[in-house]
């Protein structure tokens, strides 16, 4: 698919911090963000580390004190994360944009329900037997959990939160919960601004992989398996990205800065059966990808030792090379629904560095698979 | 070039019937699918009824599709069982499948305490979780991805041309059809299965949403909780389901003879930006939603015939829903019937959106437009036609069907009756 529109704000929450350039400059350095977590012990997992983002400070980022307690880490970071793409692309919902012109399209992951919090309502609604006994859970249970625990299950609420701290009305949707979904809702965006449904759009995703019920899911779910088998593997990260997009000729009457043009994106349903290598060639021709060198990638290989190689594998047999490589995810761990956001993200800013094409491959877990081409405008 | 898109399928397992056919009937006769939770002990809760699926054997599913027999989440149980009829029902071949997309919607996931109960009562259980969870191996899992539904029936099916899972909460139903509408007419594809499940009937949802306070606990009287627009409601009833249907560009439907539900003529979607706990009371965010879905479709207030509200029953949603009718379609607001599926229903979430997209189609295939039950006591502040005291005959061309969630994310759609 082709595509016009620019990307004009990029807000970043990582684990490598919150500056754009700062964070491209550290992965182009080499330097590492994983680490033992520290919130929980991790020696019972097959995976060690984990991806944090440290001193992160909320109340940066939001006006409202009260509300930073309805919010799970993730709609924290998701907050943050928007508001900087809109401080970074001088929007401000009732400025340039009307509120309800502003499209919000954004991911999710799996919920991100640290343990500590549900642990006071299983234990008391433990029976004599210690089985869960529902007629405890109803009469202690419930007493000993906060009244606001649904919005912190409930998948849709860091967007929604963005929406209200930012003021944003317009066209949205909510996808989970894996990497692909992050760049359905950049396609989202795109399809938005193209269509006139929305003048400007903040697509991006959050997502909490650090805390110990993620590890467990993830290890139950077969995503450390690399490391148990090569010993070494994915590591799960933190944090969240919003891209600001416009179609180009909006951002240019307002004179607004353009990091790249989104020039052409494909998706491709890795299906049941399907070699993920063949998936990502297939992928990576619906691009049509112009005969000019591209300057730059920016790679999915998150360390899983099948997926980096499928990833290569699928490079080599189409003969794809370029100067500059980077692989964000072995560096600052795989931000799940945040990740293909991330990805856009660093190759807008190689763009606006080097000022050549580059191709950023939001492959992941799940079925869905995309890529991504961005250039100078 | 535009598309006309269609419905040509539709499956339902919902409380008040597991065919489109069944739950019709009922909701024209304002049969109540709200009763007693029979799914676990609720005696304990402040909350204890519900719209329950009964006679659903999860047995019978792994026969169908064997992907799903280890799944215990029953989502994914309603969810299969709707989907596979929503394809039956189209009698779209096989050969389509593999272009279809397919929208799912859902809203949060299910933990199953009775797992990790045991592990957590146990001595040292906070050192020790983890590793006892892991040692117990697969069937303690703790958590199911949202996109389960999802990744079974697109590979049981081989619907390869896009996945997409949605979980804007109470109108991800409403978002899924309208976002697969946007994609089928502007010819990014020409078939979609899309749909939504949902089943917030466990100890966890039920008494979440317990503790926001915005649930009935009128429990001696089940089937009368769940009055929307009524004088005396005071809350909203849960309850389980799943509603899919198969959309198809008018060409594709008609190059293959199928039968046609409705049209889908309009979409569109806005955020409150007010709180998560509450609707914006004057309903800005849900009219404004209603606008463009109306703008979107060509039309103007004046076209309107009939509105599906999101109607929940909650003392703030009714009021707010009256307010954004009436911005969003001025004088017609007050000449035009409204319905309330919820007041049988029960609210089904994600599911609640298409649904009533679905009633809505039904409304214009059938010429009905289903009662709004439970509703006896005029509220001065909700003053619109509810529908109340039986079914209406129909002769509108349209509907409008509203979904509004949790944390302000707003949903319309217009629908059409079918001509050529």
């Amino acid at each position: 698919m082709r595509a016009n529109v620019v990307i004009t704000g990029i807000g970043m929450v990582t684990p490598l911090g919150n500056n754009p350039p700062e964070v491209l400059r550290d992965i182009e350095r080499g330097r590492s963000a994983a680490g033992p977590p520290t919130g929980f012990d991790a020696t019972p997992f097959s995976c060690p580390n984990c991806a944090e983002v440290r001193d992160f400070q909320p109340l940066q980022y939001m006006s409202e004190s009260k509300m930073i307690r309805l919010m799970n880490r993730d709609a924290q970071l998701a907050v943050a994360a928007a508001h900087l793409a809109l401080a970074d692309a001088a929007v401000k919902p009732g400025g340039a944009y009307p509120p309800e012109a502003i499209a919000l399209f954004g991911a999710t992951g799996m919920a991100g329900l640290p343990l500590r919090e549900v642990m006071p309502l299983i234990k008391a609604s433990a029976g004599i037997d210690g089985e869960f006994d529902a007629g405890r859970f109803g009469r202690a249970g419930l007493r000993a959990v906060s009244p606001l625990l649904s919005f912190k299950i409930l998948s849709n609420m860091p967007l929604c939160f963005v929406s209200i701290c930012e003021n944003i009305q317009g066209p949205n949707s909510i996808y989970t919960p894996w990497e692909g979904q992050g760049a359905q809702a950049v396609e989202a965006a795109i399809r938005s601004l193209e269509s006139g449904v929305a003048q400007c759009a903040l697509a991006g995703g959050c997502d909490v992989k650090t805390h110990e019920l993620a590890f467990l899911s993830l290890e139950q779910h077969g995503l450390f398996a690399s490391w148990q088998q090569s010993g070494a593997g994915m590591v799960p990260g933190e944090g969240a990205v919003f891209l600001v997009l416009e179609t180009a000729d909006r951002a240019a009457a307002r004179g607004a800065r353009m990091y790249a043009q989104l020039s052409r994106f494909s998706f491709r349903t890795h299906g049941q059966g399907a070699g993920r290598a063949d998936t990502y060639v297939k992928l990576i021709e619906a691009l049509e990808l112009p005969r000019e060198a591209m300057g730059a990638m920016v790679k999915a290989d998150n360390g899983d030792v099948q997926a980096g190689e499928d990833e290569r594998q699928a490079l080599s047999s189409l003969r794809f090379t370029a100067p500059s490589v980077i692989s964000p995810k072995k560096q600052m761990g795989d931000l799940f629904a945040a990740a293909a956001a991330l990805q856009i993200g660093l190759a807008a800013l190689l763009v606006e560095k080097n000022g050549q094409r580059v191709l950023a491959n939001c492959f992941g877990h799940g079925s869905e698979q995309a890529a991504f081409v961005l250039e100078t405008p | 070039m535009k598309h006309r898109v269609v419905f040509t399928g539709a499956g339902l397992c919902t409380p008040m019937g597991r065919s489109v056919e069944e739950f019709w009937r009922n909701l024209l006769a304002g049969r109540s699918g709200i009763g007693r939770i029979s799914l676990f002990d609720a005696s304990s809760f402040p909350v204890r009824i519900g719209g329950e699926v009964k006679h659903l054997n999860p047995e019978e599913l792994p026969g169908t599709f064997p992907e799903a027999g280890s799944e215990r989440d029953r989502k994914i149980w309603l969810g299969l069982d709707a989907a596979a009829s929503a394809l039956a029902d189209s009698r779209l071949p096989y050969d389509d499948y593999q272009n279809a997309l397919l929208f799912v919607g859902v809203s949060l996931e299910t933990f199953f305490l009775e797992d990790v109960t045991p592990i957590v009562s146990a001595p040292n259980a906070a050192r020790d979780f983890a590793r006892q969870v892991l040692n117990q191996g697969s069937p303690c899992r703790l958590q199911t991805p949202l996109d389960r539904l999802t990744q079974i029936l697109g590979d049981h099916y081989g619907l390869n041309y896009g996945r997409y899972t949605n979980c804007s909460a109470c109108a991800a139903g409403a978002q899924v059809i309208g976002e697969s509408f946007r994609r089928l007419r502007d010819g990014t594809a020409a078939v979609a299965l899309v749909g939504a499940t949902d089943s917030t009937l466990n100890p966890l949802a039920l008494g979440g949403f317990s503790l926001l306070q915005i649930l009935s606990t009128e429990n001696d009287q089940p089937e009368k909780a769940c009055r929307p627009f009524d004088g005396t409601r005071q809350g909203t009833v849960l309850a389980e389901g799943a509603a899919f249907v198969v959309m198809e560009t008018l060409e594709h439907a008609q190059g293959r003879g199928a039968r046609i539900y409705a049209e889908v003529l309009g979409y569109g979607s806005s955020l409150d930006a007010y709180r998560v706990t509450d609707p914006e009371p004057n309903g800005r965010g849900a009219a404004l939603s209603m606008a463009k879905a109306v703008a979107d479709a060509g039309l103007t207030p004046a076209d309107i015939d009939c509105v599906n509200a999101h109607g929940t029953g909650t003392p703030k949603n009714d009021i707010a829903e009256t307010r954004a009718i009436k911005q969003a379609l001025g004088a017609r607001a007050q000449a035009i019937p409204v319905t309330a599926n919820k007041s049988m229903t029960g609210h089904m979430i994600a599911t609640s959106g298409a649904l009533e997209a679905i009633a809505s189609a039904m409304s214009l295939h059938t010429g009905k437009v289903p009662p709004t039950i439970n509703l006896a006591t005029p509220d001065p502040q909700c003053d619109l036609d509810y529908v109340a005291g039986g079914c209406q005959d129909f002769a509108g061309r349209t509907v409008l069907s509203n979904s509004f969630g949790f944390g302000g994310q707003n949903a319309s759609l217009v629908l059409g009756r079918f001509d050529l």
